[in-house]
């Protein structure tokens, strides 16, 4: 019986390989979301904040699949034409942003007032004080809860396959429709995310060893 | 628009609640039963619970749905889109129930219990004035974000034909081209939901002494 699935890991592997890149852009892009909607939250002004806040709540607020459905039936209207592709990935990473956005506000938050007393002592301000003192210190704290956040974004972008991305989970249906073998098949893809995800906690386990205490 | 849409939606929002409130409590519930399993002294046991979650922690959710939902249904036995998104969504989030219990009882500890004893409570004394308003403390906050994910993944089953709020919004949609308005509807009432949720869980926080 397995025979089914090995038939088709070729094909499983290629959907594999698009979740993965889909992953690595998705997690690129969150972050840099995350970061400015962080400061914006923490530093900014009251409309930056107000902003922030609406952005976030509004992402944590609703099911990641309605966001999916928003982009694919709506952007059309306004007429921007994207295809499933640069539609799903959008959506993932500014989904995913929210969450990143709390794991570095959080971080920011962990670093002890007294670190920024003592920068200002030595005579630090702004941009020198951040980059220096606050900002190395809070990435280590940040290491754990930011792959943790990895690890939900890559489970999240098999949503997009509902809107015709060909990732890992697509591939597995139009594998299982070609078979009729779903318990084989879908077992297989869930193994190939077990393997990716389950990487990607080691890393964060190696992160949480590694990196001297802040 | 805004109001044609709201009632349709609102047929959809009993079987979002139904299927919310049945994964909250069977999660709480498989919670359970897995913690006891993680923290036993039966070694195969608790390799056995630490595997579990793993398995169920880093694959999707919706991967999940479709093979219990595909599968059982090539196997002969056909399984609902509802129960085959709630088997999946209670496996996934029992896991994540179990982690937030052990998080709780390992941080308030067998220490906590014998400082009680100890002052000369009774275990039961010791138990309620002791364990339980650190625990609850400890275990709400992520309770409260553990819940909201629930209800949030409700949508998911959306894509077995399970007529929730998702489904019914994508039908209108289909019929009537309003996407806007529809789309306004829907997220307006899963903000509300989740909302909800999270007000009730600080409710709670305050009822139950964990809020200074």
């Amino acid at each position: 019986m397995p025979n089914v699935l090995f038939a088709n890991l070729p094909f499983l592997l290629r959907g594999a390989i698009v979740t993965l890149e889909l992953s690595a852009v998705c997690a690129l892009l969150a972050s840099a979301i995350g970061i400015v909607a962080a400061l914006a939250q923490s530093y900014g002004n009251l409309v930056a904040r107000g902003i922030a806040l609406i952005y976030l709540y509004l992402m944590r607020g609703t099911p990641l699949l309605v966001m999916v459905f928003a982009a694919y039936y709506l952007l059309p209207y306004v007429g921007i034409d994207v295809d499933p592709t640069t539609g799903g990935a959008l959506v993932v990473s500014l989904y995913f942003g929210a969450f990143m956005s709390e794991v570095f506000r959080a971080a920011l938050a962990s670093v002890p007032r007294g670190q920024w007393d003592a920068g200002r002592a030595l005579g630090m301000h702004g941009r020198r004080l951040m980059g220096i003192v606050i900002v190395p210190q809070a990435l280590r704290l940040a290491g754990p809860p930011f792959i943790n956040t990895c690890i939900m974004l890559v489970k999240g972008t098999s949503l997009v396959s509902v809107i015709g991305l060909a990732e890992l989970t697509l591939t597995g249906r139009e594998v299982v429709e070609r078979t009729l073998a779903p318990f084989q098949v879908f077992g297989g893809v869930a193994l190939i995310y077990l393997v990716i995800c389950y990487s990607l906690s080691l890393c964060g386990k190696a992160l949480e060893t590694r990196l001297p205490h802040a | 628009m805004m109001a044609r849409a709201m009632p349709v939606l609102l047929d959809g929002l009993a079987v979002t609640l139904e299927l919310s409130a049945l994964a909250i409590v069977l999660s709480l519930i498989w919670g359970v039963v897995l913690v006891l399993g993680r923290l036993s002294h039966l070694r195969p046991l608790r390799l056995a619970c630490a595997g579990y979650l793993q398995l169920v922690r880093n694959t999707p959710v919706l991967v999940q749905m479709y093979f219990f939902y595909f599968g059982f249904a090539m196997a002969g036995l056909r399984l609902s889109g509802f129960t085959a998104g709630l088997l999946a969504m209670v496996l996934q989030n029992g896991g994540y129930m179990s982690e937030i219990y052990r998080a709780g009882i390992e941080t308030v500890g067998a220490r906590q219990r014998e400082a009680g004893l100890a002052l000369g409570m009774r275990p039961f004394e010791a138990f309620q004035i002791v364990i339980f308003p650190q625990a609850v403390r400890l275990v709400l906050p992520p309770m409260t974000n553990q819940f909201v994910a629930i209800v949030k993944d409700t949508a998911l089953v959306s894509t077995l034909s399970v007529a929730d709020m998702m489904f019914r919004a994508r039908l209108l949609i289909d019929r009537t081209a309003a996407a806007f308005e529809i789309f306004a509807d829907l997220t307006l009432m899963y903000l509300v939901l989740t909302a909800a949720v999270a007000l009730l869980m600080r409710a709670a926080e305050w009822r139950l002494g964990a809020v200074d």
